[in-house]
């Protein structure tokens, strides 16, 4: 031990007061399943949080051993007693256990300090870069504003996905459901939403938060790894309650997410907020009411799983300019299984949320990536929020899309249509693969404009299908080297002027006189 | 289900029905109900349920050597008296690992003055464990 430690130490001793403070305790009657029966507590809380008291009959040395306090959440009171979930390690609790109150309910830190790193579900740090200095503490639970402290949604959350900001366009403080089968992408494009963050100026870039629920440790770190080579950690910060950690963490996992963003959100800055996913939080609250003894209801969850959600979901806002202005984005995931939309938890989210992405494994195992069926796919609110350009350049995408799809039965059929038709569904085919999009590669605003601009235009339409998404990469990196003006003038000003639309054109002309080899489809 | 009948059990007894009379009452409604199997469990809860409430009723002062236990009783006596904790109520154990000092709990009340609490306290600001 260093010499600084060692008078540390002393200082401490001689600065020690010895307290007498009185404790209200209860006993542990009962542990199983993570969750304890609690004899005594009789003033405590709800949602109070409760320390086990592991060093009695301990020696010091034992005592000091112990890694760190053991905490848990009041999640019944009873006639005489109360039920608690464990906050950890179950085995560590034991039957006559002392259970300390503490009279506050849970909170989690928050702060600058808390960007680029990886928080549990209690906030405390587990990615090895130390603890937490100057944080400030929010409640888990908190009543979300009411109508008068919020506005409504009008400035745009740029996801940088063509189909999304072109057709289900997300605005700051909307709540915007991505439903899907396993497998088929949905938190690809919640991440790609955070990447595109990094395109966006610094004064207003959103404070992301991922909140891994119930996920494998490896993808997290895979995710957490690909966030930190596209150099979006620094204004992320990721929640974790792995598959392995007790079902109180995963249930707890998205409130403490929120929690930490509404310290954002306070100081007038902009979140946005992944939960991925809330069947698995359902899950976890399933398990924990069962073993809470809560009578099951619907597909065995508790009666107030609605309630779960939609408290949740309603700390998503935008908050008025006398509150500061900030806001909270939330992107909530929800797993289907086989598609079905019907079910319990997703049809209780879709009804909660601004508006659903509907992922489908047809259209993924089609090579349609990100695999949003923009037919079923709505956004209720985002539409205000869509800039000028970008409202006048998918306007008409949508219908466009619908028509294809109406048509899509009669492509086999293909010699025999007339020519309206066949143009109709030739355009179709090359929008689609306009909308198509690697993952990992957001788009900013300014280029989805000039490419949904040249389709449009039906720029694409000479040139092979399978070749349409290669030349819209290379025609945007076109107008990426010779057109920085006129993009840059889309970006500051989010309007598609004349000038813009003529300067477009040009550089449309000029590509096709450049690549005349990618041309090459006949009408 | 035994916590149902123990609790009511404890319920008729203390409301002042003669113990052997509530057990005879108990016994012959089992009986009536098919339930009688459920005895012995029904016992087992009725004697944790007098534990809990007997321990609502005393307290336990815990010293770290039997020689502390006079100055103990000393310091606590006003505590007792605010915990509503008679002094006959009171049970004394000897515990070595608090090294020192006292602790009481009782009434659902904690108060550790050990000196095992105060160096773990010190312990924890000073790693911030």
């Amino acid at each position: 031990m260093d010499s600084s430690a060692i008078e540390k130490i002393i200082k401490e001793i001689e600065q020690f007061t010895p307290s007498h403070e009185s404790a209200h305790v209860g006993r542990v009657t009962q542990v199983g399943d993570g969750v304890v029966a609690i004899d005594g507590l009789s003033k405590a809380v709800m949602s109070e949080i409760v320390i086990f008291e592991e060093g009695k009959g301990k020696k010091l040395s034992d005592a000091m051993q112990q890694q760190g306090e053991l905490y848990g959440l009041i999640l019944n009171l009873e006639e005489d007693g109360v039920r608690a979930t464990i906050l950890g390690d179950s085995a560590r609790v034991s039957e006559g256990m002392t259970v300390k109150s503490t009279g506050k309910v849970l909170s989690v830190p928050s702060g600058e300090e808390l960007l680029g790193r990886v928080v549990n579900a209690l906030g405390e740090p587990v990615d090895g870069k130390g603890p937490f200095k100057n944080t400030t503490m929010m409640p888990v639970e908190r009543q979300s504003y009411g109508v008068i402290d919020r506005k409504h949604v009008s400035v745009p959350l740029q996801t940088g996905i063509k189909a999304i900001d072109a057709l289900i366009p997300v605005g700051r403080g909307q709540r915007e459901l991505i439903i899907g089968d396993r497998g088929t992408g949905k938190t690809t494009v919640a991440i790609d939403a955070i990447i595109n963050q990094r395109n966006e100026p610094e004064a207003t870039r959103p404070i992301c938060i991922y909140v891994a629920i119930g996920q494998k440790e490896s993808k997290t770190a895979r995710l957490v790894q690909q966030l930190r080579e596209e150099g979006a950690m620094d204004y992320t910060i990721v929640v974790d309650a792995p598959a392995s950690a007790p079902a109180a963490l995963l249930f707890l996992a998205p409130f403490s997410g929120v929690a930490i963003g509404e310290y954002f959100m306070d100081k007038g800055r902009d979140v946005l907020i992944i939960y991925d996913d809330l069947s698995k939080q359902a899950t976890a609250y399933r398990q924990l009411s069962l073993l809470l003894r809560r009578p099951p209801g619907r597909e065995a969850y508790p009666g107030d799983i609605f309630y779960l959600h939609s408290r949740l979901l309603e700390r998503a806002a935008r908050l008025s300019e006398e509150k500061g202005g900030g806001s909270i984005t939330a992107l909530p995931i929800i797993e289907t299984q086989e598609g079905d939309v019907s079910a319990y938890i997703p049809t209780n989210v879709i009804s909660i949320t601004d508006g659903q992405m509907f992922l489908t494994t047809d259209l993924f195992n089609k090579g349609i990536r990100p695999a949003i069926d923009v037919g079923i796919s709505v956004s209720r609110v985002g539409g205000d929020a869509q800039t000028k350009a970008m409202k006048g350049v998918a306007g008409g995408l949508k219908l466009e899309l619908a028509q294809f799809r109406d048509l899509e039965a009669f492509m086999q059929f293909a010699s025999d249509l007339d020519k309206a038709t066949a143009d109709r569904i030739a355009s179709g085919q090359r929008m689609v693969e306009v909308l198509k999009q690697k993952n990992g590669a957001p788009i900013p605003m300014e280029k989805q404009v000039a490419a949904l601009f040249a389709a449009n235009n039906k720029f694409f339409l000479d040139v092979p299908v399978n070749k349409v998404s290669e030349t819209e990469v290379q025609f945007v990196a076109f107008l990426d080297a010779q057109y920085k003006t006129t993009l840059a003038e889309i970006k500051k000003t989010g309007l598609l002027s004349d000038d813009s639309k003529k300067a477009i054109t040009t550089a449309m002309g000029e590509f096709r006189l450049a690549h005349p080899e990618v041309f090459t489809a006949a009408k | 289900m035994e916590e149902s009948y123990a609790q009511a059990l404890w319920k008729v007894i203390q409301a002042g029905t003669p113990a052997h009379k509530a057990v005879q009452g108990l016994t012959e409604t089992l009986r009536a109900h098919g339930r009688i199997s459920l005895s012995p469990r029904i016992a087992k809860a009725f004697a944790r349920i007098a534990e809990r409430e007997s321990a609502h009723i005393g307290a336990v002062l815990t010293v770290a050597r039997e020689k502390d236990q006079h100055h103990a009783h000393t310091k606590v006596v006003k505590m007792l008296a605010d915990m509503g904790v008679e002094v006959k109520d009171l049970k004394t154990e000897v515990d070595d690992t608090l090294i020192g000092g006292w602790r009481l709990e009782g009434r659902g009340t904690l108060i550790d003055a050990s000196y095992k609490k105060h160096l773990l306290d010190i312990f924890s600001s000073v790693t911030g464990a």
